[in-house]
């Protein structure tokens, strides 16, 4: 299948911090990555690097076959990356609305749609991660789940192939997780998108990527299946600890499909 | 065929029919009518028509960098005086553009106020790509700075242009390099209408849309997508240009120019009118500027010697009480179920 994405030795230091050290990965068209580590393992640091917030020291990211290593985030984003943020970004002096409408404003289609296709666009996401009903709400007066799933409206409505999702779960009640990965599951499917989420909720995870990527002090420690990376004794050790606790999320995989 | 269009337009809405349900757009008709009435029924001066219309010029002029991307530019006085001096000098000294600011009823003044902005423009493009960089308090500053570059600058070179004519940085046109004030009137009333035409579009197109965003947040807005660098850059030439302009008629229209167009009293009026009238609307500049005008025109009337001080009380409660001002306020309510926003934007 078609490589979608390669990260190759990617290295960003900052002063003496070595964010990501030589992180090579890629993924294919259609997949869900897990991206996962012990906080401070440069998770958040190699979503900058791939939306181009960051040049990254050495490597490369190629996105579709082209190099787009240091080109500025919103040329990236036009190419087909969109990402969320891990604080939540709204405007929150925007309606739930016009916020979706800036990520289709200046997204894939940038330039070429007008205000009212826009609008549209933002209506069709806002409709898939249920927040169609608070359209002309400010920003600012949405709960935190809300505004996540403004977040992930907003980067829908660039119309990106590739979503890079940044604790898109973080705060959220066990309720509320199942439900956003329902939305998730469901705009997968409907976008034909390839994910990479970086997540903390581990059982979450583990459940809905087909493969994780796991980092450790910027390093890639391991890569694989759920199961493969629940079992490696390296990811153990380094960060889910205790060994039984890490088979637990497997068996719950097992059982929840 | 002509059926088929009509139902298109019908059922899509036309434009004409979206402008015309834009109650902003009536609005700014209405004050630029009242402009046209106010001066052809000789119901007020000439003179105090056109500080009206410098008033509600800066202000927009302003309201495009500050009012849509949310950058506050203390130092803007310094476009005004680029403008100024850069018509005053043409005129002054290429005799074919005194002819030509003459012609046309007005629209020859215009022309040469278009070349002015174009120079305020130039230094605003070249210095905003390295000041943009800066947010907040440091933006503001950075232009107080270049407000006061330009202003010591001009105070050393123009003495030393004509040093038997210019007293110190004054410049007075002789009586041939003048023009008529009608016809100034008519060259500022025109840059008023593009202003307002150029601040509505820009509030109704993709372009406002990022600069809203770069206001809200500006790392959200460049993931986003919004090239954040060159949408500051270009609002922020906007600003400088249509200042220029403004700064040039008004210079044009009291028939000469000082340095005290570089004060930063003028960049405070231009703040003040937008936040007293609303930041981030095209009404905000328009309403706030009357406002402003009233006000300063009463105080000074009633209580002079201490109608500044007044004035910055009432500023000052403004910003504690009502930071959003008069358009930010109005539109976070409804009216019979009309969101007024809908209304006033």
């Amino acid at each position: 299948m078609e490589e979608i994405l390669v990260v190759d030795g990617v290295t960003k230091r900052f002063g003496g911090l070595v964010a990501n050290n030589k992180v090579s990965f890629s993924m294919r068209r259609g997949e869900i990555l897990g991206l996962i580590g012990p906080n401070g393992a440069g998770k958040t640091t190699l979503f900058n690097v791939i939306t181009g917030v960051y040049r990254p020291d050495e490597g490369r990211v190629i996105f579709k076959g082209e190099d787009i290593t240091g080109k500025p985030p919103h040329v990236i984003t036009r190419k087909g990356i969109a990402k969320t943020h891990q604080i939540v970004k709204p405007f929150n002096d925007m309606t739930v609305l016009e916020n979706a409408m800036v990520g289709a404003l200046f997204g894939k289609r940038a330039h070429q749609i007008t205000i009212g296709q826009a609008k549209e666009i933002a209506r069709r996401s806002l409709e898939l991660v249920g927040l169609a009903d608070k359209a002309d709400e400010f920003a600012v007066k949405l709960t935190l789940r809300q505004k996540k799933m403004l977040e992930l409206a907003r980067a829908l409505s660039a119309e990106p192939e590739l979503l890079l999702l940044d604790e898109v779960l973080a705060g959220l009640n066990p309720k509320e997780i199942e439900e956003a990965l329902e939305i998730i599951k469901k705009v997968k499917v409907e976008r034909d998108l390839s994910i990479i989420m970086i997540e903390h909720v581990m059982h979450a995870v583990m459940n809905i990527a087909d493969r994780i990527v796991v980092l450790h002090f910027g390093w890639k420690i391991a890569e694989g299946t759920p199961e493969e990376v629940a079992n490696n004794p390296e990811v153990i050790t380094a960060y889910l600890g205790d060994p039984r606790y890490a088979l637990r999320f497997v068996k719950r995989k097992g059982g929840g499909e | 065929m002509a059926a088929g269009h009509d139902n298109e337009m019908g059922t899509k809405g036309s434009t004409l029919e979206h402008y015309l349900k834009s109650p902003t757009l009536l609005i700014l008709v209405f004050v630029v009518l009242g402009i046209l009435v106010a001066r052809i029924m000789g119901m007020s001066t000439l003179d105090t028509i056109m500080t009206v219309m410098y008033f509600m010029g800066i202000a927009l002029s302003l309201n495009i960098i500050m009012g849509f991307a949310g950058y506050v530019s203390f130092g803007h006085a310094v476009f005004l005086g680029l403008g100024g001096y850069a018509y005053v000098l043409m005129v002054y000294f290429i005799k074919p553009l005194a002819d030509l600011q003459n012609t046309g009823y007005g629209l020859g003044a215009f022309l040469v106020a278009v070349l002015a902005g174009l120079f305020a423009a130039a230094v605003a493009a070249s210095v905003g790509a390295a000041v943009l960089r800066l947010r907040g308090a440091f933006f503001a500053i950075a232009t107080i700075g270049l407000d006061f570059t330009a202003l010591y600058l001009f105070k050393a070179v123009v003495p030393e242009l004509n040093p038997e004519q210019f007293f110190g940085a004054q410049i007075i046109l002789p009586a041939d390099r003048i023009v008529e004030k009608d016809l100034v009137f008519n060259a500022m009333f025109l840059t008023l209408v593009i202003l307002l035409a150029v601040n509505y579009y820009i509030r109704k197109s993709p372009f406002g849309v990022g600069l809203t965003a770069i206001k809200e947040d500006e790392d959200a807005a460049e993931v986003l997508g919004v090239p954040t660098t060159m949408y500051k850059i270009v609002a922020f030439t906007l600003a400088g240009f249509f200042t220029g302009m403004v700064g040039a008629l008004f210079s044009l229209n009291g028939g000469g120019v000082d340095e005290t167009l570089f004060n930063l009293g003028h960049s405070i009026d231009m703040i003040v009118m937008i936040v007293i009238g609303g930041l981030g609307t095209v009404l905000g500049p328009v309403i706030g500027s009357l406002i402003y005008f009233e006000l300063y025109d009463l105080l000074l009337v009633h209580y002079p010697g201490v109608n500044l001080i007044i004035l910055g009380v009432i500023v000052a409660i403004v910003v504690l009480f009502f930071p959003e001002g008069l358009i930010g306020l109005l539109r976070k309510y409804r009216v019979r179920g009309v969101r007024l926003r809908d209304v006033l934007e």
